[in-house]
């Protein structure tokens, strides 16, 4: 564990770095943050940009696999996934976004060094490979009961919205999204069985107000608009003939092949022109060599 | 009297040389013994010899008769020893002048009736008889084409036993001439590239790899052409040289294919995904040449390649990596040549729709298990990888655009630029690194356009020698010293992706 305090940081109240989103939180605030990983993320949060997805530690099948593909669609649109590494749909949210190739955040109760649950000792060092893990309890600090519902206000402060998974009544989900209403953040709730325990909390938070939930797109249209699948930023400027190819690709080709024939373009010239295409960020490919299209848009011209 | 003659056991593809001595001695009990560590199917020999020589109108010594296998150390297997053994016991027991037998090797299966069955390994016996040099080879009559492959001994062909006793003498059957190969080893027979109908940058792949020798993995759906394209790929491929055809003759006819009188051209193996590892890289006891071997010199086509087994994949490391596999047993350790080029196929996932099908209804878990195998065991040997999709009905209904012969032309005359660089039979997929650094030279476009793809595609080193690799096969098939921008443009979009 030495290795890992060794690079954790530390972020103060009013300086700079400090993710502005923790401010509504008030005199409540955290006054120093702990972090290990990429310090830049979570000083760069942008709140409209964040998504906080919350849930039980023992999940169904269902809440899982829904956790998982909001992570992972949420993340690809560009959103960071914020969550609390606990077992079940904490994790679950987390994987997702790594596997959308996306950024996430995790907020522990222990020390941002410990990990805690320590059979997630490899998503703990996932999340780190692109991501961060942050904590206002000191380096080395053990778990103790008091400090996750502390740790909840955190979560909630970070996402613009907050998605309860899956929660029983009463649960720790829960007390993240009460804080959420409290920072007039968003909430939404995944909505379940009404005959099944785990979604007794979520459904009652449906029913009470909150945003009913179906897929990635709901969360999606409150935070960037209806109908908007993702975040576009403006890339460098194209020429036609990659403008041509970047918009091909777009249109669903997926290969040299598909894309010549769509163009009518030769299918050397595609290849050189989707390696360019790659290197200024417009498409990214597969191990297998299928392309798709980034989020990124070019300038209007 | 104690007579000898000279015969050959195979060691993987090696022929050894055994001598066979036979002693027929007077007083004792009548007998027959085999000594010299042979297996069921040599100790059988005592039987088959027993009757060959009746039936041929020999007489079968009734005395005390040993026949020794030297050295005794080797362990013999087969039924090629028959002949040796019959010959020895006819000098050894006066039926036949033992001079007769001197600077001559002999091999060959008997029947009961005293003729002569054709036996796998002819070609590696003839060789090792040329490297002793000795003066003849009597082999069986189908086998002696394959003899006459080796240029030296004097081949002897026999139909029956009788024969032996012309050997050295005027009557003995004349020698055939080797096969006359064509000189541009082309395969008139062979699958050609026309019958891939529109695929234009699936061919631009196949003609890189084999201009390179480059190993190509092909995903996609079923349907797609993945295995299409993959048997035309040896009839692009340089013809085999004289030497290569040799080695590739020589492992056909160890495998118990004699090879007939058409020009050799590169092997295609496509094994099944349920072969085991020792099918796939050979192995048993005595130890057999697998499907690496066998694809000596030509392609390695794995289809589904999510379907082997991890422990087959894994035990392609080696032969992929030293063009040759060795099998340790406890009596002993052989080597098989194996340079081959590799064509993996896959589909997308594992129902082979493709998430992007809207069909597929693969839970993404098992996709990602599926795609991580591909991506593990054997993928830093994998320079190449292409997605294909159904060709449609357009491409269908096209006409071809070319044939394998034009294409192959360009890939012989990529090959020859390479030869003049690395050396005879050398192709850039082997390049070391000095070799890779000292002869990519590239233009500023180039350079620019590696160190941007090194910080944007987050290129490992191996990922980057793979591109440099390939930009200068891309180089070579357009006649270029140097490598422009565009050559690695294209190299960046056909080298595999993925980690190392």
């Amino acid at each position: 564990m030495s290795d890992e305090r060794a690079r954790t940081w530390t972020l103060r109240r009013g300086e700079p770095g400090y993710p502005p989103a923790l401010l509504d939180l008030g005199t409540d605030a955290p006054g120093r943050l702990f972090g290990c990983g990429n310090r830049t993320l979570v000083g760069g949060l942008e709140l409209g940009h964040t998504v906080t997805i919350v849930g039980s530690r023992r999940p169904s099948s269902y809440g899982l696999r829904v956790a998982e593909d909001l992570g992972r669609l949420l993340a690809a649109a560009g959103l960071v996934v914020v969550s609390g590494m606990a077992r079940g749909i904490d994790a679950a949210a987390h994987r997702g976004a790594l596997a959308g190739a996306g950024v996430t955040l995790a907020v522990l109760g222990s020390g941002a060094d410990v990990v805690y649950p320590a059979s997630e000792r490899r998503l703990y060092r996932d999340i780190l490979s692109s991501g961060a893990v942050i904590s206002e309890a000191p380096p080395g600090q053990r778990p103790e009961p008091g400090a996750f519902p502390k740790r909840n206000r955190i979560m909630a402060a970070l996402g613009a919205i907050t998605v309860v998974v899956e929660a029983a009544q009463p649960s720790g989900s829960l007390i993240t999204a009460r804080q959420a209403l409290k920072l007039q953040r968003e909430v939404g709730a995944v909505p379940g069985p009404v005959t099944s325990r785990v979604s007794e909390g979520t459904n009652d938070l449906i029913a009470d107000g909150a945003a009913p939930i179906r897929g990635a797109q709901d969360v999606l249209d409150r935070l960037l608009g209806v109908g908007i699948e993702a975040i576009r930023r403006c890339g460098p400027p194209l020429e036609p003939e990659l403008a041509g190819v970047a918009e091909a690709i777009e249109l669903g080709s997926r290969t040299c092949d598909a894309v010549a024939a769509a163009s009518g373009m030769v299918a050397d010239g595609v290849a050189v022109a989707l390696a360019r295409l790659e290197l200024l960020g417009y498409v990214q490919s597969d191990p297998a060599g299928c392309y798709s299209r980034t989020t990124l848009i070019p300038p209007e011209s | 009297m104690l007579a000898s003659a000279r015969t050959f056991a195979l060691l993987g593809i090696e022929a050894r040389e055994v001598q066979v001595e036979a002693d027929v001695a007077s007083g004792g009990l009548p007998s027959f013994s085999l000594v010299g560590l042979p297996d069921p199917a040599v100790r059988e020999s005592r039987e088959r010899v027993r009757s060959a020589l009746v039936n041929s109108g020999f007489k079968f010594p009734m005395r005390r008769i040993t026949a020794n296998l030297a050295p005794a150390n080797l362990r013999k297997a087969g039924p090629s020893f028959d002949l040796a053994i019959a010959a020895a016991l006819l000098a050894a027991s006066g039926q036949l002048p033992p001079e007769r037998l001197s600077g001559i090797a002999l091999a060959g299966e008997l029947a009961l009736d005293g003729s002569i069955r054709p036996v796998p390994g002819i070609l590696a016996m003839a060789e090792a008889a040329r490297e002793l040099d000795t003066e003849a080879i009597a082999v069986p009559a189908p086998n002696a084409p394959e003899a006459a492959l080796a240029g030296e001994p004097r081949v002897v062909p026999l139909v029956r036993l009788e024969q032996l006793a012309l050997l050295g003498t005027e009557g003995e059957p004349l020698a055939p001439s080797g096969p006359i190969w064509s000189a541009d080893g082309a395969d008139p027979a062979a699958p050609d590239l026309a019958d891939l109908r529109g695929q234009p940058y699936l061919r631009y792949a196949l003609e890189v790899a084999a201009a390179g020798g480059h190993s190509v993995l092909i995903v996609g759906p079923p349907g797609a052409g993945k295995s299409l394209a993959a048997r035309r790929l040896p009839s692009i491929m340089p013809p085999l040289s004289r030497s290569e055809a040799m080695e590739v003759l020589r492992i056909a006819s160890v495998c118990g294919r004699s090879p007939g009188p058409d020009t050799p051209t590169r092997p295609f193996r496509a094994p099944h995904h349920t072969i085991s590892t020792a099918g796939l890289v050979g192995g048993g006891s005595p130890p057999r040449p697998g499907e690496v071997t066998l694809s000596h010199r030509g392609v390695l086509f794995l289809d589904e390649l999510g379907e082997f087994s991890r422990e087959a994949l894994e035990a392609l490391r080696q032969p992929l990596e030293e063009g040759r596999v060795t099998i340790v047993r406890a009596r002993h350790a052989i080597e098989l040549p194996c340079r081959f080029m590799l064509v993996a196929a896959s589909n997308p996932c594992p129902c082979g729709r493709g998430e992007e099908s809207g069909e597929c209804d693969c839970q993404p878990a098992s996709t990602r298990r599926y795609r991580a195998k591909l991506s593990g065991a054997l993928a830093d040997r994998i320079d190449i990888a292409i997605s294909v999709e159904r060709p449609s009905a357009e491409d269908m209904g096209a006409a071809p655009t070319s044939d394998s012969a034009s294409v192959r032309d360009r890939a012989i005359a990529a090959r020859q630029r390479q030869e003049r660089r690395l050396g005879a039979g050398r192709c850039n997929a082997e390049m070391n690194l000095v070799e890779l650094r000292s002869s990519c030279g590239m233009d500023e476009k180039a350079a620019a356009m590696l160190a941007n793809g090194h910080a944007r595609l987050r290129l490992s080193g191996r990922g980057h020698d793979r591109v440099l690799r390939l930009s200068r096969t891309i180089a070579d098939l357009e006649g270029c010293e140097r490598v422009s921008g565009d050559h690695v443009a294209r190299a960046l979009t056909l080298r595999r992706r993925g980690p190392d």
